[in-house]
């Protein structure tokens, strides 16, 4: 699937074993996107023209020359990336920094939000981390993708009891008011 | 049954795409929408007077809105089709129509020069796509894959041609998940059939054999 992190855009696929990638949005091939294509196992293919790539980004099959050997220099671009509570994280540079879990709470459902992180961040009064704690009896929290100037993706986590519809139906009410805010 | 058709027209892939899910034949008679105009031509005219495609004609029988031939499509065999609950089936067959005069609109205007409003029209798609969206989360938090419940009706068959293809109109499908979900959903259904712009789901076939 597709996502923009921070001006990036970038491919995030599941290999069939359960292992996340995310990487940049570009074939090596011709630069079509990525994030079209399919998974077959424990590989990405282009929709385009069917390249296929591992693990590790490199190419490992192009249809057209089925009888060639890739060389280790056809490679997509990869970003370290992890998982925790159904959230992916994904660091553009090299990070130390640990990525947030959320004991107790589940994922619950992502929402573009036509407001910057920060916009966003700012009408929560939450500080700059990135994650609003919102709290409340669905004890909900939300992780903010930065996407650009204008835009973000909050994805939501709700305590593992809340009830689901409730919080989606509240955060449509808050992306609301959010918007009309910067109208 | 003979199915007055458009390749690129979105109407008329809901009528193949339905007859195709039900393995029911028609026969196709393409009609040069663009750029002959031919929809507009004395003979289209005498079978719709309004002058749009498609255009099914069953025996006497002559439906010209797309919504009406899902219906006629849908046997006792296959009343499933129809939902459980009619009122629900007839509010997504309008959300459709609704679809087909926004990101429809932007995409003949895209793709095909049409006059519109597309900042109008674009919004309104985006709009709708959210208002699609927040249902179809819903409805997974229930369990439930598609519009009307678990099993697909002809409201998701009306629907799904403009929202697929809403980035011909320049409309991003990137940020509703759910909506993706439910047209991978769509894309499984045996009897698939694509039209230019949504591809069948290739890993679902098996991968071609590798030349020794
Ligand atoms: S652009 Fe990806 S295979 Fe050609």
């Amino acid at each position: 699937m597709p996502a923009r992190v921070d001006g990036q855009d970038l491919a995030i696929w599941r290999a069939a074993s359960g292992q996340t990638h995310v990487w940049g949005d570009r074939c090596p091939h011709r630069g079509m996107r990525l994030s079209r294509g399919f998974v077959r196992g424990e590989t990405l293919a282009c929709i385009y023209h069917g390249w296929q790539y591992g693990n590790d980004g490199g190419c490992t099959q192009i249809p057209a020359h089925p009888n060639l050997v890739p060389p280790k220099t056809i490679c997509a671009t990869t970003y370290a990336c992890a998982e925790y509570s159904g959230v992916i994280w994904v660091a553009l540079q090299t990070t130390t920094q640990v990525c947030r879990s959320f004991p107790g709470q589940a994922a619950v459902r992502s929402l573009a939000i036509k407001a910057s992180a920060e916009k966003v961040m700012e009408y929560f009064s939450g500080a700059d981390t990135g994650v609003v704690c919102v709290g409340g009896t669905n004890d909900i929290a939300l992780a903010l993708q930065p996407i650009d100037a204008t835009h973000c993706t909050a994805h939501a986590l709700a305590s593992v009891s809340a009830d689901r519809k409730e919080v989606s139906r509240w955060l449509e009410s808050q992306r609301r008011s959010i918007e009309l805010d910067l109208a | 049954m003979i199915l007055y058709d458009y390749v690129l027209s979105a109407s008329c892939y809901k009528v193949r795409l339905m007859a195709a899910l039900l393995d029911i034949p028609i026969t196709l008679k393409a009609v040069n929408f663009h750029p002959e105009k031919q929809h507009k031509s004395p003979e289209m005219l005498r079978l719709n007077a309004a002058g749009t495609l498609p255009v099914l004609v069953d025996g006497d029988v002559i439906l010209v809105q797309s919504a009406d031939m899902l219906r006629h499509l849908v046997t006792p065999k296959n009343a499933g089709w129809l939902g459980d609950n009619p009122a629900q089936t007839e509010k997504w067959l309008d959300f459709a129509s609704r679809l087909n005069a926004s990101l429809g609109m932007a995409r003949l205007h895209d793709v095909l020069m049409f006059d519109a409003d597309i900042d109008q029209v674009r919004c309104d798609g985006v709009a709708q796509l959210r208002q699609l969206e927040e249902w179809l989360t819903e409805q997974r938090f229930d369990g439930m894959t598609f519009l009307t419940g678990a099993a697909p009706t002809i409201a998701d068959i009306a629907c799904f041609p403009n929202a697929a293809l809403a980035e011909d109109g320049g409309v991003s499908l990137d940020p509703y998940p759910s909506i993706r979900l439910w047209m991978r959903a769509i894309r499984s259904l045996p009897g698939f059939i694509e039209m230019p712009g949504i591809h069948r789901l290739h890993e679902l076939s098996p991968a071609p054999a590798r030349p020794e």
